[in-house]
């Protein structure tokens, strides 16, 4: 078989900067997750593309085009190891697209490349959704658009032209896509699941705890969540967001085992005092874990357990933001009685923290009680040399033993760590909680924003008759961390030492203001659910709003509304244009006294009238050659100007 | 190996005739509704038809991709997009018929030319609204012009190209105009039945036999100083002739027109004649005839013309020819 190569005639030349810009565009919130090397290729694909256009050059041959893309799949193959989910189908999607490029000789390859890009904007939506996203959809069509008129555009039509009238249809599409997008009815139950993303590492929380193995703490200051109170909103200090519990301990790493389910593990709470009511808006962790203030009592979050340690997980990761209503109790006691078989869990210790396990030994009997020694042990780490620091050394085979006698620096995981460490050698069952603690109120939007930063491990000692006690050894060391939030204490670290406290406030200010849009975006836009919606509907004046109601609403207001464009483009039409030509060639019919018979051509008229012999022959010639000109020619001032001085002659 | 006819038709044959089928009725169908049109026509809204090309299909197939999907992941920012897309299909629906609505048609009429070159019929297209008209394009059963686009007020000539293969009148009995603006998802257009025709001559004979020998007359040559021509005397005026030459004092007195005439230079005059050529066939000859004629015009010697029933003077210019040809190219057919 003969392969023909391609070639290409500059006939693109003028609408193929477009689209590539519009794939550009719509590629790029995409590279941040691809592998670098698909950012090379589709780049160098654009620039060979284009260059060979302006050349009028040939395009690679099939062979070569589909050695490139057997290549190309091979590579998203090895880098993903898979050719589904979202990860390798967005880089499948940039590959084909590049490639694509390579092969666009007609205009039905550009409509492909147009659509390709439009995926590519949907689904850099689906991955994430910030404040503004909103604004790259929104451009992100226009030049779309822009591209795809710029495709059929005539060749006196400008860019600026093509990008007004791109503007201005969708000016007109707006009011549509707004009744659709508010009365379009939403579902609660997707019809099938496909994992969003998990190709770049989230700064959640982890599922285990090796304190020393990460030598610094993750400053990030990503929003965890989101939290509007309905009473009052607690001090720093009860602001404990539960998150897993870490039960087991091989020296190392904290796991969290599950050592069974006794009983359901909500009845094991007894509460006093008013719940606090508040809402969570939990951005997407991956995970299943759902965090709640110590101690939650009612969630509406569906497929949510509680589970044997008090932990709140969900069936489902969450990929998405979620919202959730949650009541919880400040004041509480959980499992008074606790059986042996879990008392010996919760004690045991492996050998590899030597010193560490004489310590508890000695210091548990040289004190007299489990809450004498609790204490003491507190004392220790608050009167001792231990240090705050998010920055620790890193610790050896017995982080333990290393952190108590040789670094002591550390942050909450190493005292978590060493202090549950401490009560565990000493017979007392204990464990680690994982999860947020404090979170900054935001005195613009009332609400508080819990960070990543706000990370935090402590532990649970359980004592006959008062249960799982919350005890923070962190507390200990550095009492403002509690207090003030890590997000504080860093911020004044950097002031003092830099100077510049006032400007790293006035940032944080103005993130603080961001936070609070941020906030009722999510609300109200990100969030608008079937709940969301409903209310929506009912403050409307909707009765019993179901989705066949939205639908008609819908479709109705959809109509009226096509229907008020389409009066619009009609009035567009209907205006007639002050025809100067026609207005000054009247006044020459008025002046020869005839009249032209209908379906008679201008020049006829002339003709008849030259031989009436009325006027000159010679101006009735030049008045008809003018307007002639001035209604089939290009229709510029200086024929219009040379028609109405012929009339005027005459006249 | 002989082959054996398949007895059934192929079903691609059976689709085709049956698409072929149904545009023959659609067509028969708009002409009486329509009527027939006048050679200015003003584009109402109700004969402007619409549909979806395949690019609007596949479009469409899209947006409901882009529908189950967001509806799947609950993304509302999806739904944004998606609900731009749906919105912007309805608008570009209404645009692209708007974008024909209103606009005035109007024949401008077709250079003659000899049957087997392509006729173009020049229709005059004037947007009087405010707002432009892009891709605006003519088309008939088989040829379309080339695009344009109507600024407001702006009115352009579109030529439309119709195959002849014999003389006499080429007619054009509907024709088309449509667009694909804004985004080629549809297609407006309408059907305009305004019995269009133009004239083809016949076509030169390629090798024509020798035209009869020439007689020449020789004229008075009487330069004044300014090198003008003499004026010889009047004659009945003719259609084609100058308006410059017309006589408008004997028309003023008379009431007649007539044309001056000028004398001077040499004229030479030969006849063609019909029933001289030794060719059986009427159409040859008719070529021949064409032939002999195109060439003694561009020669700029004077020539007449005798077919049967008609017969032409000696003499030259435009209007000459075209009488010639005229004459020719409806030869035994109907003139009207």
């Amino acid at each position: 078989m003969k392969v023909q190569p391609l070639g290409t005639d500059g006939s693109l030349l003028a609408s193929l900067p477009w689209t590539l810009g519009a794939l550009g565009f719509a590629l790029a919130p995409h590279l941040p997750y691809l592998p670098m090397w698909i950012t090379v290729a589709s780049l160098g694909c654009a620039i060979w593309r284009y260059r060979i256009e302006k050349r009028r050059g040939m395009l690679p041959s099939r062979w070569v085009r589909g050695g490139l893309a057997l290549a190309c799949f091979l590579g998203v193959l090895v880098t993903y190891s898979s050719v589904s989910g979202v990860g390798p189908g967005s880089a499948l999607l940039a590959i084909m697209a590049s490639l694509k490029l390579l092969e666009t000789r007609r205009r039905r390859d550009q409509f492909v490349l147009l659509f390709i890009s439009i995926f590519l904007v949907m689904s850099s939506l689906l991955r994430e959704q910030y404040l503004w996203s909103l604004l790259y959809l929104l451009a992100g069509t226009l030049l779309i658009l822009t591209a795809w008129l710029r495709m059929s555009a005539g060749e006196n039509e400008s860019a600026r032209q093509s990008f007004m009238t791109g503007s201005r249809l969708m000016l007109y599409a707006a009011p549509l896509a707004i009744a659709m997008w508010v009365f379009f009815p939403r579902i609660a139950t997707p019809f099938w699941a496909v994992p969003i993303d998990t190709s770049r590492a989230t700064s959640g929380l982890s599922d285990t705890m090796s304190p020393g193995d990460i030598s610094s703490l993750s400053m990030s200051n990503e929003v965890a969540f989101r939290v509007r109170f309905k009473s009052e909103i607690p001090e720093p200090r009860d602001r404990y967001w539960r998150g897993l519990v870490l039960t087991s301990f091989n020296g190392r790493t904290w796991t969290g085992s599950e050592p069974g389910i006794a009983a359901p593990a909500s009845e094991q709470i007894t509460v006093r005092g008013e719940p606090v009511s508040y809402e969570v808006t939990l951005e997407p962790t991956r995970q299943h874990w759902v965090f709640a203030l110590d101690m939650p009592m009612s969630w509406t979050l569906d497929k949510t357990f509680m589970g044997p340690q008090q932990q709140l997980s969900r069936a489902l990761p969450i990929d998405q933001r979620i919202a959730y209503e949650v009541d919880s109790y400040l004041d509480y006691k959980i499992e008074a009685e606790l059986p042996a078989l879990f008392r010996d869990r919760y004690t045991k210790v492996p050998n590899n923290n030597q010193r560490a396990a004489e310590l508890a030994r000695q210091m548990r009997s040289s004190t007299g009680s489990d809450g004498a020694y609790i204490e003491a042990v507190l004392a220790k780490f608050h009167n001792e040399e231990y240090y705050y620091t998010l920055e620790p050394p890193p610790l050896g085979s017995s982080p333990v033993d290393r952190f108590l006698f040789d670094t002591r620096r550390g942050f909450c995981e190493h005292y978590a760590s060493a202090f549950a460490f401490l009560m565990r050698s000493a017979g007392i069952p204990s464990r680690v909680v994982l999860g947020y603690q404090g979170g900054e109120i935001n005195p613009l939007g009332g609400h508080l924003i819990v960070r990543q930063s706000d990370a935090h491990a402590w532990t649970e000692v359980w004592l006959p008759d008062l249960g799982w006690y919350r005890v923070d050894p962190t507390a200990a060391v550095a009492p403002e961390r509690i207090d003030y939030g890590t997000l504080d204490v860093a911020f004044d670290g950097i002031g003092a030492s830099w100077g510049f406290a006032a400007p790293s406030k006035l940032l944080h200010n103005l993130s603080l203001t961001l936070d609070a849009l941020s906030a009722k975006w999510n609300d109200w836009i990100l969030g608008y659910g079937p709940d969301t919606q409903n209310k929506f509907m009912e403050w409307l004046g909707m009765q019993n709003p179901d989705w066949r109601k939205m639908m008609l609403t819908m479709i109705t207001i959809v109509i009226v509304l096509i229907g008020a464009i389409s009066g619009l483009l009609m009035l567009r039409n209907r205006k007639p244009v002050k025809d100067r030509a026609a207005i000054l060639y009247q006044r020459f019919i008025k002046l020869t006294g005839m009249q032209p018979h209908t379906g008679e051509t201008a020049a006829d008229f002339a003709h008849r009238v030259a031989l009436a012999n009325v006027l000159e022959s010679r101006s009735v010639n030049a008045i008809v050659t003018a307007y002639l000109d001035a209604r089939y020619g290009p229709a510029d001032d200086a024929t219009l100007l040379r028609l109405k001085n012929a009339v005027t002659a005459i006249g | 190996m002989s082959s054996i006819q398949w007895p059934f038709p192929s079903p691609a044959g059976v689709l085709n005739s049956l698409r072929n089928g149904v545009a023959l009725r659609v067509r028969r169908w708009a002409r009486k509704r329509q009527g027939i049109d006048k050679t200015t026509t003003k584009l109402r809204p109700g004969r402007v038809y619409i549909l979806p090309t395949g690019v609007g299909l596949v479009f469409a197939l899209m947006a409901f991709a882009m529908l189950l999907g967001s509806m799947n992941y609950n993304n509302n920012l999806s739904f944004i997009l998606t609900f731009i897309l749906i919105g912007i299909g309805f608008v570009s629906m209404h645009q692209c018929q708007r974008n024909l609505v209103g606009l005035e048609l109007s024949f401008a009429g077709t250079d003659s030319v000899f049957a087997g070159q392509s006729m173009q019929f020049r229709i005059a297209i004037t947007n009087q609204s405010k707002s432009a008209r892009y891709g605006i394009r003519l088309f008939s059963d088989s040829e379309h012009s080339d695009a344009h686009d109507l600024q407001p007020g702006e009115s352009k000539i579109f030529t439309l190209p119709v195959a002849t293969q014999q003389r006499g009148w080429v007619s054009l009995d509907r024709f088309g105009i449509r667009t694909l603006f804004p985004f080629e998802l549809f297609r407006a257009w309408a059907w305009l039945h305004m019995d269009l025709r133009g004239l083809a001559f016949p076509s030169p004979a390629e090798q024509p036999p020798e035209p009869p020998p020439t007689t020449v007359a020789h004229g008075h040559r009487q330069h004044d100083a300014r090198g003008e021509e003499d004026f010889a005397g009047l004659r009945k005026y003719n259609e084609g002739d100058s308006p410059r030459h017309v006589a408008w004092k004997a028309f003023a007195r008379s009431g007649q027109l007539f044309s001056k005439q000028f004398a001077g230079a040499d004229t030479s005059s030969q006849w063609f004649d019909f029933s001289e050529i030794p060719v059986a066939d009427v159409e040859v000859r008719l070529s021949i005839l064409t032939s002999w004629v195109v060439t003694a015009d561009r020669t700029l010697e004077d020539y007449g013309l005798r077919i049967p029933g008609k017969e032409f003077e000696p003499a030259h210019g435009d209007a000459h020819r075209r009488q010639c040809l005229e004459a020719l190219a409806l030869f035994d057919k109907d003139p009207s």
